[in-house]
């Protein structure tokens, strides 16, 4: 009997017992489904991390005055020191290092009439942005030198805030930039506002990192003298005259510094939320695939009903001329029905699925940020083991189908 | 002699089986010996434990012999693997049951052709052979009816074209009456008749219904797992094979 011949004798029985065909079948989609939108989470929040650090140069080491990463647990005891030119210095000077760019890093509101953006300033030598971020680029203007003390260069979303009908900081624009700091005056301690007046010089291209583009870039000494840090530096960019020599460069750095500085690449800070975010994937896989063996048992279970239901047509069948094989082939076929079926279905409503999770999820940063990646052998892979489970599902109620006796069709009743 | 062998649709030597039920052996059929000829119409009738259900699954080949041969076609069909004897089954036999046993959620059609699909007879062909013999059973305008919509005598209708669309060695009926109201039956065993006369079918009947057992040619009666005499039916003088001379009129099974 050919292939379609089985096909439509398995369809006709699935449809004759509807309402039960179709639950094995939501089954199945769920287990699909939850394992397809999953996955797509997953690899959307992967994408969504190498983006965010992968703007950044692979020569380049941070270093901080402590540990960066170690916000959770207990506090470490280590005693802050400060990096100043020494500190830069020191690190330029070591083998393995191209540069050591200093920078300051503070966050201010910007004004410009009534409207007001808080916005991240970085302060550092612009000449040697492109060390940094390698895919910088200018949009319009020029960068600031480091000795003009009001000019910036802002990235696309200060320039033009998403979500906003007009342009914020064109280049040329004069803005006031405030901060807000305690003054201590004789014994009482008030909250002052400082504000300076600056000017848009250069607009960035956009880089397609929200941390980047929200940057408003000055010069070094500006930003020292406005966040009156006192030559004390929030940072040192490292560039390393190849990738390879970062971990002999970051090794010389620790031995120098011991534990009183942080160090870290993008590499690594996207290797350690990435290695976060493959357990949590693959425990969330795990009960994704628990649900897909659900799916399978709700296929045996079905399976054998109708088995036990149609034993009188199975010996009619087999009388007929049936032999073992074309029933059990008959009864794979229901189960692989329902798989594939359910499987499809399951990766349609698995990307819908995803998509609407990504609209409820907390850590969605404004709902902007991470979209779902359907990596395409994920879903054949999803579709696939649909497939493969219904197969082995069905297989032991079909060979318990193929093993009943023709003689059952003439029992009486 | 080699003419009357050439002949024979069915003929079983010296048949046996034995039903073990732990350390008991009963025997159901002690050493059957039948001939049927080729258009012949024969009911097998007898007392309940004479072993009718036994040789009927014998001669459907649904069940093997402990002993003996069984040649339909002259082919030994106890020496076929199981694979062998199903492909054999569709082929050669044409069942027809007491209880219909149609496939409730396929149309009249679908179920005839069931067997043709079986077989590997292309589509448009054993379309057209199923919708010949539900044409020549009555039911030319109920094609696509499925069975719960039918009436039992319709069912079994339905039943005797899906026995003849492989053109069968024979048909083994079993009990076809026995589910029907006396006015179908009679109607059934009137369908019955016409398809071994017209269609020059062979037809084995299993019954105890001796009315009906009346209407065939010959009528074997089974006592004890042997076969006890030979009777004529009533039609049993009208020739549907040229070899057969005038025969008395048998007075109905006495079961």
């Amino acid at each position: 009997m050919n292939p379609a011949e089985l096909f439509k004798l398995a369809y006709s029985a699935l449809s004759e017992r509807k309402l039960r065909s179709g639950l094995t079948v939501l089954m199945v989609i769920i287990g699909a489904a939850l394992m397809t939108s999953l996955n797509g989470l997953g690899g959307g929040m992967n994408h969504f991390i190498s983006d965010q650090l992968g703007t950044l140069g692979a020569n380049l080491i941070i270093v901080l005055p402590s540990q960066p990463l170690a916000t959770m647990g207990p506090p470490q005891n280590t005693q802050k020191i400060t990096i100043n030119e020494y500190t830069v210095r020191t690190i330029s000077r070591m083998e393995g290092v191209s540069q050591a760019v200093p920078f300051i890093r503070g966050a201010a509101n910007l004004k410009s009439g009534n409207r007001e953006l808080a916005a991240s300033i970085v302060g550092m030598d612009q000449s040697r942005l492109r060390y940094v971020i390698p895919k910088i680029s200018l949009a319009s203007g020029s960068y600031v030198s480091n000795f003009d003390s009001v000019g910036m260069v802002v990235g696309t979303e200060i320039s033009f805030p998403p979500g906003e009908s007009t342009v914020f900081a064109p280049q040329g624009k004069m803005l006031i930039m405030e901060i807000a700091k305690t003054e201590t005056v004789g014994q009482t301690q008030k909250v002052v506002t400082k504000s300076k007046s600056v000017q848009v010089k250069g607009v960035l291209n956009k880089l397609g990192n929200m941390n980047a583009d929200g940057i408003v870039f000055m010069s070094l000494d500006a930003a020292d003298t406005f966040f009156e840090q006192g030559g004390e530096y929030t940072g040192i960019y490292v560039i390393t005259k190849d990738p390879e020599h970062n971990d002999k460069v970051e090794k010389q750095i620790r031995d120098r510094f011991g534990k009183n500085i942080g160090v870290t690449t993008p590499k690594a800070i996207a290797e350690t939320i990435q290695s976060i975010l493959s357990t949590f994937n693959a425990f969330i896989s795990s009960i994704a695939s628990v649900s897909m063996f659900v799916g399978a048992v709700g296929i045996i279970t079905t399976l054998f009903t109708a088995v036990i239901e149609r034993t009188k047509e199975i010996g009619l069948l087999k009388a007929l001329g049936f032999n073992s094989l074309t029933v059990l082939l008959m009864f794979l076929t229901e189960s692989v029905t329902i798989g594939v079926v359910g499987g499809m279905l399951g990766v349609l409503m698995g990307i819908g699925g995803a998509y609407l999770l990504i609209r409820v999820m907390p850590f969605n940063f404004g709902g902007g940020g991470i979209r779902p990646v359907f990596i395409p052998s994920d879903l054949i892979y999803v579709a696939i083991l649909s497939l493969v489970l219904s197969c082995v599902a069905g297989l032991y109620p079909a060979w318990r189908a193929s093993r009943l006796s023709p003689l059952i069709a003439l029992r009486k009743e | 002699m080699t003419e009357t062998m050439e002949d024979l649709a069915i003929e079983t030597i010296d048949l046996r089986k034995t039903f073990q039920f732990g350390d008991v052996a009963v025997p159901a059929l002690r050493g059957v010996n039948l001939k049927v000829r080729r258009g012949e119409y024969v009911s097998i009738v007898g007392p309940s434990g004479s072993g009718k259900s036994t040789i009927l699954n014998m001669l459907g080949a649904l069940d093997r012999p402990t002993e003996g041969r069984i040649l339909i076609d002259r082919i030994d069909i106890t020496k076929l693997s199981d694979w062998t004897l199903a492909a054999f089954r569709n082929r050669k036999i044409g069942f027809v049951f007491q209880s219909f046993n149609l496939i409730p959620r396929s149309t009249a059609l679908r179920n005839v052709e069931l067997p043709a699909m079986v077989s590997g007879v292309p589509a448009k062909i054993r379309k057209e052979r199923a919708k010949y013999l539900l044409e020549m059973v009555g039911l030319g305008d109920k094609l696509n009816r499925k069975p719960n919509f039918m009436s039992g005598g319709e069912q079994q209708r339905v039943a005797i074209a899906r026995a003849l669309v492989n053109k069968p060695a024979f048909i083994l009926a079993d009990e076809p009456t026995g589910n029907l109201d006396s006015k179908t039956s009679s109607e059934i065993a009137e369908l019955l008749c016409s398809i071994n006369r017209e269609q020059k079918a062979t037809i084995v009947m299993v019954t105890h219904n001796p009315e009906l057992a009346n209407e065939t040619d010959r009528i074997l009666h089974l006592r004890d797992g042997v076969v006890e005499k030979e009777t004529a039916g009533v039609w049993g003088d009208q020739p549907s094979n040229g070899e057969r001379g005038t025969r008395e009129a048998y007075p109905g099974d006495s079961d």
